[in-house]
């Protein structure tokens, strides 16, 4: 008797494991749910917003005059750089139909995130960001830092969001390499502090340390274009049809304050 | 035993340890940190006179896995399974002292980590930071510093 008093609490959470990992049945009350614990982040979040407050407050006038012209004269330097880009962006559109290629440079409209924290269960990768469906945040959206990809929002409430690291091992993404376009796809290594891999790339391609990934955009969630991270260890494994590598993403994930969510396209 | 409504106890524990659950940790510090729901719950088990504390340990877990993220019902199985065995030495528990009761806190830690990776490898493979397997020891070291500030709250 005393052993089935928790029988039917535990059929109860491996029958909800069940439906959460092979269905969908609960993620309406997930997040529903979910929206209800905003409060908990916003608590927690508390002290680094007056931090921030008081920082703001205690900053003198010269020291905000100084900040404002190092910051104009940064974008000042983005501005230039983004013709360039804009200009690459024309060139690739009109040689892709040139050659008839289905691969163009992505044009998405981009929303700006503060972190709240970072990985706060210790089986996942993941970060809180302070903006979520009021602000037009959605699942799967990819994520991205000022050098590359961040993650994938996994969840979504009014408030606030989830992001799935790219490093997390559930994350997969598919990448090409920016030198030659040889196709894999990246997986996140949990025993590692920041490490991925790249699997299915075969024996004969050509890798070599230093060689940059980005997004391949085979899938629909990733778009193309967006590097994801540089090799540190290229070996071939005996009797594998594989390449063994490790990448290193560009982003540290560790020093992040601010994250750019990417929308729909423009 | 307590001198407040078990209920409003457990109210309070929850909320610290969720709040302290939330907090963000250096990587290396939150793999191995202790399980604090299950510290407090197992606190509140000890301490409190009750019924129906299944029901709020499967509770508990699944607000524990809404707030993580994790797979829903993975924190609950594993505080059930936990709040079996701490319920089998409660009465040990409650008469020991504190070096003891840090040896049945290692256990329940392990029951609910080994729990824990369990539904993790089942239902998403085999690939963690092998640092959460400190975590029953960091539960245990934690156990009398979580003991006094705990009953400070009671009080």
């Amino acid at each position: 008797m005393r052993l089935l008093k928790p029988l039917i609490p535990a059929l109860i959470a491996i029958i909800l494991i069940v439906l959460d990992t092979h269905f969908s049945y609960l993620d309406k009350i997930k997040r529903n749910s979910a929206t209800l614990l905003s409060p908990i982040y916003f608590l927690v979040d508390l002290p680094s917003q007056m931090m921030n407050w008081v920082s703001d407050k205690g900053s003198d006038t010269e020291q905000l005059i100084r900040k404002n012209e190092r910051l104009t004269n940064e974008l000042l330097e983005l501005k230039a750089k983004l013709q360039i880009y804009n200009n690459l962006v024309l060139e690739n559109q009109k040689i892709s139909r040139l050659i008839d290629a289905s691969y163009t440079l992505p044009a998405n409209s981009v929303i700006l995130a503060r972190i709240k924290s970072i990985s706060q269960s210790r089986l996942k990768k993941q970060l809180v960001i302070n903006k979520g469906s009021n602000d037009h945040i959605l699942e799967s959206q990819i994520v991205l830092g000022a050098k590359g990809v961040v993650g994938q929002i996994i969840q979504s409430t009014p408030f606030y969001a989830t992001v799935q690291l790219a490093t997390d091992p559930t994350q997969h993404i598919p990448v090409k390499n920016a030198r030659n376009g040889a196709r894999g796809i990246t997986k996140g290594l949990a025993s590692n502090k920041s490490g991925m891999k790249v699997e299915f790339m075969p024996s004969e391609a050509d890798v070599k340390l230093g060689d940059v990934f980005v997004t391949s955009g085979i899938s629909e969630s990733y778009p193309a274009g967006y590097p994801v991270g540089e090799v540190i260890k290229v070996s071939t494994p005996q009797d594998e049809a594989f390449l063994l590598i490790r990448l290193k993403p560009l982003e540290d994930m560790n020093e992040l304050e601010f994250v750019l969510i990417v929308s729909e396209p423009l | 035993m307590i001198r407040q409504r078990p209920q409003i106890l457990l109210f309070k524990l929850t909320l610290i340890s969720a709040l302290i659950s939330a907090i963000s940790l250096p990587e290396m510090i939150q793999s191995a940190a202790p399980f604090w729901m299950l510290i407090c719950f197992t606190y509140w088990l000890i301490y409190a006179e009750t019924k129906a504390v299944y029901t709020f340990a499967l509770l508990l877990g699944l607000l524990l896995d809404l707030l993580h993220g994790n797979v829903f019902g993975q924190n609950a199985l594993a505080l059930i399974g936990s709040t079996v065995f701490i319920l089998n030495v409660k009465k040990s528990f409650y008469v020991s002292n504190l070096s003891t009761q840090q040896v049945y806190v290692f256990f329940a830690s392990l029951i609910y980590l080994l729990i824990t990776i369990g539904v993790h490898w089942t239902t998403q493979g085999f690939d963690f930071s092998y640092l959460i397997f400190l975590t029953p020891l960091t539960g245990a070291i934690l156990w009398p510093i979580m003991h006094f500030l705990l009953t400070k709250l009671k009080r």
